[in-house]
């Protein structure tokens, strides 16, 4: 069998099917009218991003609370990612199998138990409707991936340079910040740009422990969903993605910068 | 490897906080479901509440709701990401292209809305359809959306998930098919045929892993049902949504059982999950852990 005659149809349909509902979602955005049975907008006007921008949720404000909130748990997932990677890759110890298995927890238990148990125990600790309860139930969702991303990273590096460093009187702290840590930015950023994207698309977490206080994109643009208005849903849409893919991207070049980098001054030495 | 007693601990308290509190989650909503609830003055332990919902007429149809959309949204998934996969490791760009990563950046909220502005009755297909004369009016058009087969809420899934399947497979397909693909088709078997006999069976172990994540997402996911299901019945995530929000507190227990079952089939699946590993190394010798 001729392998081009498999691979250039199935990926052009997966391109095609990926592509278009997106594109669809942009034309939508600005459409005024598009009655049935037309297959392209009878009118289009700027409705929706008047509302976008100085409607009832002020998008600019929106976005800046999101990121910032999805920025924290990307951060706060990536610093436990490599403090448990490091632990469960540089020491000997008791128990050591069960760390594996606890950093996929999240993604056994299913998400309605993981958040009306937590909601229940963050009663007690005040954290219900508060901005730090939404980032620590995202955070949970977050870690596999980010513990995932850290044990592999750190597995691959190894400890010796660290113990080179220490051999040359470096403290233990002093060893990771100049040995590896240079060495591990790109999965950082990797780590970074999971826990960032897990965080940005949760809906239900944010509602159950946030309580409808704490507003994020998806916790606005859920019930523009549900009123069945198709412009202002798209509108919201477009922006909730692009938004994230914004960020996703400032990530991945700086990741793609700095692994050159890095394997450019490999080759030096 | 350093033996140092406490270093370990040290680094790995926040993990073990946030492990405390994931068991600290399962752990209240296994007591209450049992009818636990001091608070509500429910301090009598006792199945009744799983007996009640296990025989509720209701509560079954939604259990089969979500065991259907979750295990064929699975299938499909786990079907077309392989078949994505193969291509795109033939097409050996040695790079996983964007595009096909992009549905995973994608929210389950925002997919509902291509899946509203194109499956709807006057959604794109339907317009298709129409103008190439295959129906002459949207009613004609059969329903995909808040109907009891629940065809959107699949097809969302697979949009989504599907491309989560490649991706996840993708690394260890592409190191299998370059060295014993390779070696295969050097010693005379077809394309076709070094890929089922070889790469396939040996990328089973990502391929079962990623199946698992998204049965267990697709079964508890609030999000798609919520905005494409329909209004009877209703996915299990939501009627223990409702149950935990009613202002009548003695619905309490209910929600808590029902999450309770939603928690039994996951580990249920993560076993069963465990077992086909433990399989597929087996027939394979042991190479590809």
């Amino acid at each position: 069998m001729n392998k081009k005659a498999f691979y250039v149809p199935v990926l052009t349909i997966t391109f095609i099917a990926i592509i278009v509902p997106v594109l669809l979602m942009v034309l939508w955005s600005f459409v005024q009218r598009w009655p049935w049975p037309l297959l392209l907008p009878e009118d289009y006007s700027m409705r929706t991003i008047r509302e976008l921008l100085f409607g009832s949720a002020n998008a600019f404000h929106l976005i800046v609370s999101s990121v910032s909130l999805s920025m924290t748990v990307a951060l706060l997932g990536t610093v436990i990612g490599t403090l448990t990677a490091r632990a469960s890759e540089f020491y000997t110890f008791r128990g050591k199998s069960l760390i594996r298995f606890a950093s996929l927890l999240p993604l056994i238990v299913p998400g309605t138990v993981l958040a009306m148990g937590l909601q229940i125990v963050f009663i007690r600790l005040h954290l219900t409707d508060t901005v730090a309860g939404v980032i620590l139930i995202h955070l949970v969702s977050s870690l596999p991936y980010c513990i995932t991303i850290m044990t592999d990273a750190t597995r691959a590096l190894g400890p010796q340079l660290e113990e080179q460093a220490i051999i040359l009187g470096a403290n233990s702290f002093k060893a990771f910040w100049l040995a590896s840590f240079p060495n591990m930015i790109p999965a950082f950023l990797a780590s970074l740009n999971m826990g960032f994207i897990i965080s940005y698309s949760q809906y239900f977490t944010t509602l159950i422990i946030g309580g409808g206080r704490v507003k994020t994109i998806a916790m606005v643009l859920f019930p523009y969903i549900q009123s069945g208005d198709r412009p202002l849903m798209s509108a919201y849409s477009s922006f909730f993605i692009f938004s994230g893919l914004f960020v996703f991207m400032i990530l991945e070049l700086l990741i793609k910068k700095l692994s050159k980098e890095t394997i450019s001054n490999e080759t030096e030495c | 490897m350093r033996n140092n007693k406490f270093m370990p601990l040290i680094l790995l308290l926040p993990f073990i906080f946030v492990t405390a509190l994931i068991i600290m989650a399962a752990a209240v909503v296994i007591m209450q479901s049992l009818g636990w609830i001091p608070a509500f003055g429910l301090t009598e332990l006792s199945l009744q509440y799983y007996a009640e919902i296990l025989t509720d007429s209701d509560f079954l149809s939604s259990l089969s709701v979500s065991l259907r959309v979750s295990i064929i949204s699975t299938v499909i998934s786990a079907v077309l990401g392989v078949a994505i996969c193969a291509a795109i490791v033939a097409g050996g760009k040695g790079k996983f292209p964007f595009i096909v990563r992009f549905p995973i950046l994608v929210p389950h909220a925002v997919v509902a809305v291509f899946a509203i502005n194109i499956l709807s009755q006057t959604g794109h297909i339907a317009r298709a359809a129409y103008a190439l004369g295959l129906i002459a009016d949207y009613s004609q058009f059969t329903p995909l959306l808040y109907t009891e087969s629940f065809l959107g809420v699949i097809v969302a899934y697979v949009w989504k998930e599907a491309p989560f399947v490649a991706f996840f497979v993708y690394a260890l397909m592409v190191s299998i098919s370059s060295s014993l693909g390779e070696a295969a088709q050097n010693l005379g078997a077809s394309p076709l045929r070094s890929f089922f006999a070889v790469t396939l069976p040996l990328s089973m172990p990502a391929i079962a892993n990623a199946s698992f994540i998204i049965f267990v997402f697709a079964f508890a996911g609030y999000e798609l049902p919520m905005l494409l299901g329909s209004t009877l019945p209703k996915a299990l995530p939501i009627t223990a949504f409702l149950e935990f929000t009613s202002p009548d507190l003695l619905n309490r227990p209910y929600a808590m059982a029902t999450n309770g079952v939603l928690l039994m089939f996951a580990v249920f699946a993560a076993v069963l999950y465990l077992i086909s590993i433990q399989y597929a190394v087996k027939r394979t010798g042991g190479k590809n852990e």
